[in-house]
């Protein structure tokens, strides 16, 4: 999957923020819909799609959306 | 006769390679009790085996997600004065991705695979009477958190399966309950918890979070005789956490 890929699937477990506000850079946790659920949501997705298991310690290391990318790539490696 | 002791008695204990499966197996034996211990790594099973120290203890290596293979844990165990339904497992998982192959790993391992070992058990006469069930549950099943809604579910389904066992088992004096434990720091609540801030979570435990141990006694006591009377209730031991 590419990262231009991931961030739709990222922007795609928020249910409220426009779609336009998702890119590699975006600091996702300034995102008002940001929270406990859109991030259960971001680790079950990468769970169906990478079949990796990201931990709430990963998406407490990143800071946008391509940092929690590149995690999700050096896992898998 | 020391009414909380397990002396004399046999108790098939399920999970029993970790966590509370493993923590009960080592209390039971310590009160007395003889164990058939069955989970589905034999390296671990075997570790927990070498804890116990009864002499007539036997292990048996078994996947209770299978039925075939609950099928023959029911014909090799011997017969028993109580069973302690250990194995679980659990996913967060949010609604929106929840899909049947998730629905049927948890329920087939919570809920379908304690349902079918104690039918087979009751079917072929394995449970004395004066017997005692126990099933872990979890305050899960009343006290929501995102995304452990099927968890929930699993573990409410086999709550109320308790409660209908407890009655028709009633007339042998066979007696069935559930434990819910709170947050224990077993490898599996460490798994699940992997998204939440566990430290920022026990501070929501009055008493902080619980051990294997706490549970275990727990279920020592609902086998013992010092519960006699005790049947189709659920004994809640989560540190205070269900009271705020």
């Amino acid at each position: 999957m590419t990262l231009e890929e991931f961030v739709t699937k990222f922007a795609e477990e928020f249910d409220e923020t426009p779609i336009e506000e998702f890119t590699a850079t975006t600091k996702f946790k300034d995102l008002e819909e940001w929270g406990s659920l859109t991030a259960l949501s971001i680790i079950a997705m990468v769970d169906e799609e990478f079949e990796t298991q990201l931990t709430g310690n990963d998406l407490r290391n990143s800071i946008t959306i391509e940092d929690v990318y590149n995690i999700i790539k050096e896992k898998q490696n | 006769m020391d009414k909380f002791s397990l002396k004399g008695k046999t108790i098939l204990i399920t999970g029993a390679s970790s966590g509370l499966g493993k923590a009960t197996a080592i209390e039971c034996s310590n009160a007395g009790a003889s164990l058939v211990i069955t989970g589905r790594n034999e390296e671990r099973l075997k570790d927990t085996f070498n804890k116990i120290h009864n002499t007539d203890n036997k292990y048996i290596v078994s996947d209770i997600a299978n039925e075939d293979e609950i099928d023959k844990l029911a014909e090799s165990c011997s017969v028993i004065d109580g069973v302690v339904l250990c194995a679980g497992v659990n996913k967060t998982i949010p609604i929106k991705h929840i899909n049947s192959k998730e629905i049927n790993s948890l329920f087939c391992v919570n809920t379908i695979a304690d349902i079918l070992l104690i039918q087979k058990i009751i079917k072929t006469k394995k449970i004395k009477n004066n017997g005692s069930i126990v099933l872990i549950s979890s305050i899960a099943t009343s006290f929501a958190a995102k995304g452990n809604a099927l968890y929930a579910a699993s573990k409410g389904a086999l709550e109320s399966f308790s409660k209908g066992l407890a009655l028709e088992l009633s007339n042998k004096r066979i007696r069935c309950n559930c434990i819910r434990p709170g947050v224990i720091l077993t490898k599996m609540a460490i798994g699940n918890y992997a998204s939440y801030d566990l430290t920022q979570e026990e501070q929501r435990y009055p008493l902080g979070y619980g051990e294997p141990i706490d549970i275990a006694m727990g279920a020592v006591y609902l086998l013992s005789d010092a519960s006699k009377w005790i049947t189709g209730t659920t004994l809640t031991i989560d540190g205070g956490r269900t009271l705020i």
